[in-house]
């Protein structure tokens, strides 16, 4: 008859604590340091600062706590009380001895679990404690935010605590189970970055897939810090001072569902630990499910980005076919894959006889699997190619090449999307341009649909100058509907200029004369000074300037977009002016949006709090094209002889930048 | 008390336990023998519930060990290699082993330990030598009133009055309290001084199990001489090993000694002496068939 197990043992706890509470002193030291000393610091120094009108302690409380991280914590102080904790596992004859004392391991496991919670928690609460403490003496009531923060560790600690004991059960051996505990932590992020990796370099159009990675859930050490964090919104009244402020305790659901997975891990790795194999001290993998897991997924992604960079590091020497890449980068993967297969097996069965048939016939089914994956990404059986979402998803889309255009109107999105489809319906010629047109001059331009769930889709193209003779019918039927929409003169105007170009005061312009100078060997710019002038009369110079720059752009002669090298190109360095030549545009009434930073999501999606801006700073790459702006400017005294005008060819060549 | 019943342990390929079968009596003193590799260890981690067995029955007292806390707090073990707490002298292992056996005496405990006055309880365990160590083990076991102690090579590293402290201390609980000893150990002839009970193994087998006396009555060592060449014997003796010098025959004969003796004396021998086997020889002889290199290996 088996006898009733217990779940703790004040013996082995007290033993446990007496060799984790060092570690638990140190991370209090530590937080004590970050949370209440660095705020009673900062309260000691309170009216010395020169604080905005407005801010009070309490604001500065709950600032100082929103810059403190929640998530970094507690993935060091988990896997360091744990591993100590159950630092018998990974010993024979600490193991032994354990497990041969009348203690079971229900006992073992849930006396170590509570005590590491314990020592990695414990310090949070209390520096919570000591805060609250802190602030209550200082009549700050913004306890919500303390303990908001306290939960937001506590939580994310736990989860680390889960993932550490798994890791812990996983392998027989210390090192490694360190090893996986930074693999599970990060595995979805890795495996996200090894697909990026290999569709940016063998996908069409994803050369910039490393773009956009955002953190997900699944990585909850940087994720938590972006959800959870708490966030401080000012108000500020016309003086620029703080007017009212709130605060948002966000991410709370997070929390809770990192306490329920942290609580499942636990459960799992208990299943783990009962029916651990304690003959399996020393293994590389304790885990006999694992061993297969870990086999094809080390093999898997490591030659799949292996393959991936031979067939671009090839590429980068020689420019080969689209197809050509791919089965370079197919036949890399597979021997790569066979070879990190075999030494992934010489770790786990620590012998380098491994070369049996039955893991020769795995070998080949993994192969065989990987072969179809990798065939699978070519085929683009997932969609990720061609894919071009639908009108109804997207918030916004953008075309960055020369200059970047954004569109929000429904009729632009599916005018570009129609674009987009279109370019894509020519894929096989487009993927080899590099190749084809090897000789040809070539550039990228970029798509970016911001979707109305949060994500983004971005595709990226290289293309090669339309106006050379060498490209096809085809190829100028895939890309010049894309040109002719962008130099489209209201597009630019609305979308280069911005929104508030027909509806604007034009407070700065500049335009820089070119005169060389001797002394310094080199052309120096110079500027028209009009000190007499009053703000109207300047106004009015620079409106006259400004319309007959918009006119040179109705004329096709300013901010045009062609697919090609512009650095490189002898012919537009020729038309193209020195001089830089920049304005302002401003409407104090209305918001200027600016395509730039929404392409880049600057703003982010937090619109109601955006500190709104009324003018905008535009530089412009005049040409000698531009007749109608370069006559404004010297009518209007920016420049009052030609000679002050000098094309970038002829700078390059006085100076004698040319090459021959 | 202790009942092993057919049970078998694999490693991978290899099969550590292979239908073992084991049987500890009550107040037994079991000595466990068996060449490196032959599976002491692991039934030995099996017996104290380190090991889960992928075939048969362990039993002590009936019940299985595997997790079992209550059970496992009627017995003690020493294993090979001695884990204390990194940080832990004398007295703090002293107070986690009262925590976890309840029949803990700690006066006895104290009693042991002034019989070892170079060992300083104040000092961290894992500082002290590996004999030190081992001592301080057995003093732990011994005051824990166990009703079985599971030994396995327990005087390895201990000088030879230490270990004559040490068996003396474990017989005299013996005596006193009917403790049972499981005890694994190469040293042949210190087993042959204590065991009451011997358990040969040899490749995760039991291969034979009896009492220290009906052992060493069933193998017989027989010196003798004829004037001739040896004659046939008759198809009752069985020899295991035959060794002849001139006219001088040694024969290593399986039976009952006596019965021996008499067939081979009605065949008139010149000379004939019957001699007493000890433990390591019979170890030998009973091995010899199944694994010959063991002979270079023990001695």
């Amino acid at each position: 008859m088996q006898s009733k197990k217990s779940f703790f043992n004040l013996a082995l706890f007290k033993k446990n604590i007496s060799r984790t509470w060092i570690v638990g002193l140190l991370y209090f030291i530590i937080l004590l340091i970050v949370m209440p000393i660095q705020f009673i610091i900062n309260l000691a120094n309170f009216d010395e600062i020169n604080y905005e009108e407005g801010y009070t302690k309490t604001l500065n409380l709950i600032d100082d706590i929103s810059y403190v991280p929640i998530g970094v914590w507690g993935i060091f102080i988990a896997i360091a009380v744990t591993g100590i904790t159950f630092w018998y596992l990974f010993f024979k004859r600490d193991n032994y001895m354990m497990h041969s004392f009348p203690v079971s391991r229900r006992s073992l496991y849930f006396t170590g679990l509570i005590s590491s919670i314990v020592v990695s928690i414990l310090p949070v609460i209390l520096t919570a404690l000591v805060t609250t403490i802190v602030a209550a003496a200082e009549k700050i009531y913004a306890f919500d935010v303390i303990w908001f923060w306290a939960l937001g560790v506590s939580a994310t600690t736990l989860l680390f605590i889960g993932i550490a004991i798994i890791s812990l059960m996983a392998s027989g051996q210390i090192v490694t189970s360190i090893i996986f505990y930074g693999i599970f932590n990060f595995l979805y992020l890795m495996m996200e970055v090894a697909f990026r990796i290999t569709a940016s370099i063998l996908m069409f159009g994803m050369s910039n897939a490393m773009n956009n990675i955002s953190y997900t859930p699944l990585t909850p050490v940087f994720f938590v810090d972006d959800a959870c964090k708490i966030k401080v919104f000012k108000m500020y009244d016309n003086l620029g001072n703080i007017k009212t402020y709130t605060y948002t305790l966000p991410g709370l659901k997070y929390l809770l569902i990192y306490i329920a997975v942290a609580i499942a891990l636990i459960v799992v790795s208990y299943i783990l630990y009962e029916f651990k194999k304690l003959e399996t001290v020393q293994d590389f993998i304790a885990i006999p499910f694992l061993k297969p897991v870990f086999t094809i997924g080390m093999s898997f992604f490591i030659s799949m980005v292996a393959g991936a960079l031979v067939a671009g590091m090839i590429e980068a020497l020689k420019p080969m076919y689209y197809n050509t890449r791919f089965i370079v980068a197919i036949i890399s993967a597979l021997v790569i894959g066979c070879i990190v297969f075999y030494a992934t097996q010489m770790l786990i069965e620590k012998t380098f006889r491994v070369f049996s048939t039955k893991k020769f016939f795995f070998l080949a089914g993994y192969s065989l699997a990987s072969l179809t994956m990798l065939i699978c990404l070519r085929m683009d059986v997932f969609n990720v190619e061609n894919k071009v979402p639908d009108a109804a998803d997207i918030q916004w889309v953008g075309i960055d090449s020369n200059y970047v255009m954004v569109f929000s109107r429904p009729e632009d999105i599916s005018a570009v999307r129609d674009l987009h489809k279109n370019f894509l319906s020519d894929k096989k010629e487009l993927r080899d341009v590099n190749k084809i047109y090897n000789d040809v001059d070539s550039g990228y331009f970029t798509i970016k649909y911001k979707l109305k769930s949060g994500g983004f889709i971005e595709r990226t193209y290289s293309v090669v100058n339309t106006e050379s003779d060498k490209v096809s019918a085809n190829y100028l039927a895939a890309t010049q509907p894309i040109l002719d929409y962008l130099n489209n003169p209201t597009r630019i105007k609305e979308h280069v200029i911005g929104n508030i170009w027909d509806d604007c005061t034009i407070p700065d312009l500049s335009f820089s004369q070119y005169v060389y100078n001797e002394e310094a060997d080199d052309y120096w710019p110079e500027y028209a000074e009009f000190e007499t002038l009053s703000d109207k009369e300047l106004t009015d110079k620079n409106e006259n300037i400004y319309q007959a720059f918009l006119k040179d752009i109705d004329e096709g002669n300013a901010f045009v977009t062609t697919f090609g090298d512009r650095y490189n190109n002898t012919e537009l360095a020729k038309i193209t002016l020195y001089n830089d030549f920049n304005f302002t545009v401003a409407n104090n009434k209305k918001e200027y949006i600016s395509d730039e930073m929404t392409f880049w999501d600057w703003y982010g999606d937090d619109t109601y709090y955006r500190t709104p801006e009324y003018e905008r700073s535009i530089f412009a790459q005049l040409t000698t094209n531009c007749t109608n702006t370069l006559k404004a400017l010297k009518d209007e005294g920016f420049y009052t002889d030609d000679s002050q005008i000098i094309t970038t060819y002829e700078y390059n060549k006085a100076m004698g930048y040319l090459e021959e | 008390m202790i009942e092993v019943n057919n049970v078998t342990k694999r490693f991978g390929d290899f099969a550590a336990l292979d239908g073992l079968n084991m049987h500890v009596e009550r107040g037994a003193i079991y000595g466990l023998v068996g060449p490196n590799g032959a599976g002491k260890s692991t039934i030995i981690r099996h017996l104290s519930g380190v090991y889960k067995q992928d075939s048969g029955e362990i039993t002590i007292d009936g019940q299985p060990v595997y997790e079992n806390e209550k059970l496992k707090q009627r017995f003690t073990v020493i294993p090979d290699e001695i884990f204390f707490f990194t940080q832990a002298n004398t007295m703090d292992m002293m107070k986690f082993y009262k925590t976890l056996y309840p029949t803990f005496d700690e006066g006895l405990f104290k009693k042991i330990l002034s019989c070892f006055p170079e060992i300083n309880p104040k000092k961290m365990v894992r500082t002290l030598s590996k004999g030190m160590q081992k001592q301080v083990a057995f003093m732990l076991s011994i005051a824990a009133r166990p009703e079985l102690m599971i030994l396995d090579e327990p005087v390895d590293g201990l000088d030879p009055v230490m270990r004559r402290q040490i068996w003396s201390l474990i017989m005299s609980d013996v005596a006193e309290h009917g403790l049972t000893v499981l005890v694994s150990s190469h040293n042949l002839r210190e087993l042959e001084d204590v065991c009451d009970h011997v358990g040969i193994m040899n490749h995760g087998k039991i291969l034979i199990e009896r009492s220290l006396d009906e052992l060493q009555t069933s193998i017989t060592k027989i010196q003798l001489a004829f004037e001739d060449e040896l004659p046939t014997l008759p198809p009752e003796i069985q020899v295991l090993k035959r060794v002849s010098t001139g006219r001088v025959h040694t024969l290593i004969v399986k039976g009952e000694p006596r019965a021996a003796e008499q067939r081979i004396a009605a065949l008139n021998p010149l000379l004939m002496d019957v001699l007493p086997l000890t433990l390591e020889e019979i170890f030998i002889y009973e091995l010899g068939g199944e694994n010959y290199a063991v002979k270079e290996i023990i001695f």
